[in-house]
């Protein structure tokens, strides 16, 4: 056995020093997750506090029929766990437009016949009617807290007797027994797919134009390519159009799977009533569907833009793969955010650096378009197109001049401290 | 008639380093011109120059009258380039890389076959141009591309270190194709290499350089009359003053 490793303390020793020595591997590896990981735990720690604070602090607007002894009572019980209106309208409908004045999530409906009812120990109905808008895995938190409530409320009388009728509100149209908490389960498929598929897509793309990149470089063909009767700058498309082609099949046989995954439990979960989301609006419309096409595609070409920008700067395939690896906190950390909050339910200085990231933008606009909100999605498409223009024009530029073949990353300060060092030991 | 390459106090400076230190010589059309000197001369610089990849920092170099700043597109279609270790696409086949590298010439499809027929004569490697080029030793990846620096007939190709790392054999057969291309052609050869005796038998005129400058010029063997040497080596070192 101790013959089988002879040599195996020297060798790994010399791995050990080839790898750490590396300064593009030591950022990637070492100082890169031991920053992120940090960060983007305080990130969504915040965030996530700051959004259940949000959900528990919920406002109920009360239409009150009844007016008898217990439904005050009923009333008095809320009030000690969340903020309550009471709003006289004759009609349902006409409590919706209120809903923003007061920042409320929730109607509730209290029937003439409730007093009557709970003094003569009969079921009642209350009708509770939530707003539906697609932020995230803490949407329906409000519903769930007034179930609580009136769990409790119940034991106090007797079990079961007060029952609520669920409805959602969506888009400003109440949608009778439509439980906003079961549409949210419905909808978080959708909700955690496109963000990792984005993340995937933009990773994987990113990392095959690096490596394309510095494959050229490496096998020294570059220099071949790049004087040869051709435009640089379809050099720099070619570049581009391939890696968007493989990213793509890899991006579609990646959802096959994923899409089988999901379904194999989401199959499971019980909607509750026949919900066909198209016919409730919570489908793009085709204009939403070609803004979403417009906005992962203008993102995909800013991403392999910077790619190969950034790669330019590595020596050999490994140096690429490093370096671009220090982009991906950029597309992790909104992905990950994402996929649990709304970006407007974050606090305002993380809400500009979310939307600062162009590659936040194909997950928002894929949720507002779902909720029908075509301009965010469109104004999302116009940053990230300017952001790849001028990234574009840096990638251009880079392939018209000298800079591809000389461009190097220098880290300055190591090198001195070395030469320093190998000074004195001289 | 004009030269094929004119460089002109060519100076080439990367940071600290002056790679090239005004550099001055001229390339008769249809001579295979050899730039000769020890590794860090600044051979590899000014092949790179000439062939536009990078950008002189004072000076100038034309190329059939040419400006190589100016006019690099116009140079690009008349020149080819071959850099030193330089390698073929390694999932291509042998075929398919010449067929890649005979698209940018011509569009015309009979043209690009014959193009490729004759550039798998140069390399002589039959039926192995089948292979991907990832299967290839050193020495046939050579051949395959110093093929494809030559089958366009271009006016000017640049060769750097042509026969680096090939054994006598496959050295012997790269010489042999390019002197035969050149007379056949009448296609001009600016070459760089350190192995002075090769260049010796394969260059009608060589520069010697160091540190970024040429310190001798002319035709080997009137070189080695005017320094009263065997060889190039010998030459060198006198002119450089190790000797």
């Amino acid at each position: 056995m101790l013959d089988l490793l002879k040599g195996f303390g020297n060798f790994l020793l010399k791995e050990l020093k080839e790898l750490i020595r590396d300064p593009k591997i030591l950022l990637a590896m070492v100082i890169v997750p031991l920053i992120m990981f940090p960060i983007l735990g305080a990130i969504l720690n915040f965030s996530m506090q700051a959004a259940q604070e949000t959900a528990t602090k919920i406002t109920v607007l009360i239409i009150n029929r009844d007016g008898g002894e217990n439904s005050t009572r009923f009333m008095e019980y809320l009030k000690a766990s969340m903020k309550v209106f009471t709003v006289n309208v004759s009609k349902i409908e006409d409590a919706v437009p209120l809903l923003t004045e007061y920042n409320a999530t929730e109607i509730i409906e209290i029937p003439e016949t409730f007093s009557q009812c709970l003094a003569a120990e009969e079921n009642v109905t209350i009708r509770v009617y939530s707003v539906f808008s697609g932020a995230g895995l803490f949407e329906g938190a409000g519903s769930s807290i007034l179930d609580g409530l009136v769990e409790q409320f119940n034991r106090e009388l007797a079990p079961n007797l007060v029952i609520s009728a669920k409805s959602a509100i969506i888009k400003g149209q109440i949608v009778e027994n439509v439980d906003s908490r079961m549409l949210g389960s419905l909808m978080l498929s959708q909700a955690i797919t496109m963000p990792i598929t984005i993340m995937i897509l933009l990773s994987y793309s990113m990392q095959i134009a690096a490596t394309s990149v510095a494959m050229e470089k490496e096998e020294k063909t570059l220099e071949t390519l790049l004087t040869l009767p051709m435009d640089r700058f379809a050099i720099l498309m070619g570049k581009l159009s391939g890696s968007i082609i493989v990213a793509a099949i890899g991006a579609v046989a990646y959802m096959a799977g994923f899409n089988y995954y999901m379904s194999s439990f989401m199959s499971t979960i019980s909607i509750g009533a026949n919900v066909d989301l198209v016919s409730l609006g919570l489908a793009p419309s085709l204009f939403g569907y070609l803004l979403l096409g417009l906005s992962l595609f203008v993102t995909l070409l800013s991403a392999l833009a910077l790619a190969v920008i950034i790669s330019a700067f590595a020596e050999d395939v490994r140096g690429a793969q490093a370096i671009v690896g220090n982009i991906y906190p950029l597309i992790f950390i909104p992905s990950l955010l994402l996929m649990y909050l709304d970006v407007n339910a974050l606090p305002i200085a993380l809400r500009i650096f979310i939307y600062a990231i162009p590659f936040s933008h194909p997950i928002i606009a894929a949720k507002a378009v779902t909720m029908g909100d075509n301009l965010t999605a469109a104004l999302g498409v116009v940053y990230v197109a300017a952001f790849t223009i001028i990234i574009m024009y840096v990638a251009s530029r880079l392939f018209a001049t000298e800079k591809i073949l000389t461009a190097k990353l220098r880290f300055k300060g190591l090198r001195r401290r070395k030469r320093v060092t190998t000074e004195e030991l001289q | 008639m004009s030269f094929a390459v004119e460089a002109k106090e060519v100076v080439k400076v990367f940071g600290a380093i002056h790679a090239l230190d005004g550099l001055t010589f001229n390339v008769k059309r249809g001579e295979i011109f050899g730039l000769i000197g020890p590794n860090g001369a600044g051979k590899t610089t000014a092949l790179r120059i000439v062939s536009t990849l990078l950008l002189p920092t004072s000076g100038t170099v034309k190329v059939f009258n040419l400006d190589v700043v100016h006019d690099a597109d116009e140079v690009r279609k008349i020149i080819t380039y071959l850099p030193e270790e330089a390698g073929a696409y390694r999932n291509l086949s042998g075929w398919e890389y010449l067929q890649f590298m005979a698209n940018f010439n011509t569009k015309n499809k009979s043209e690009v076959q014959e193009i490729v027929r004759e550039a798998a004569e140069i390399t002589g490697l039959g039926e192995r141009l089948r292979d991907k080029t990832k299967t290839y030793s050193k020495g046939m990846k050579r051949r395959l591309l110093v093929a494809r620096a030559l089958m366009t007939k271009p006016k000017l190709t640049a060769l750097d270190e042509p026969t680096s790392g090939l054994d006598v054999l496959h050295a012997y057969h790269v010489r042999e194709i390019i002197k035969r291309y050149v007379k056949e052609h009448n296609v001009t050869v600016l070459l760089s290499s350190h192995n002075m005796l090769e260049v010796e038998h394969l260059c009608d005129r060589v520069a010697l350089l160091n540190k970024g400058k040429i310190v001798a010029e002319g035709k080997p063997k009137e070189l080695k009359e005017k320094y009263e040497s065997a060889n190039l080596e010998e030459v060198f070192a006198k002119v450089v003053g190790l000797a």
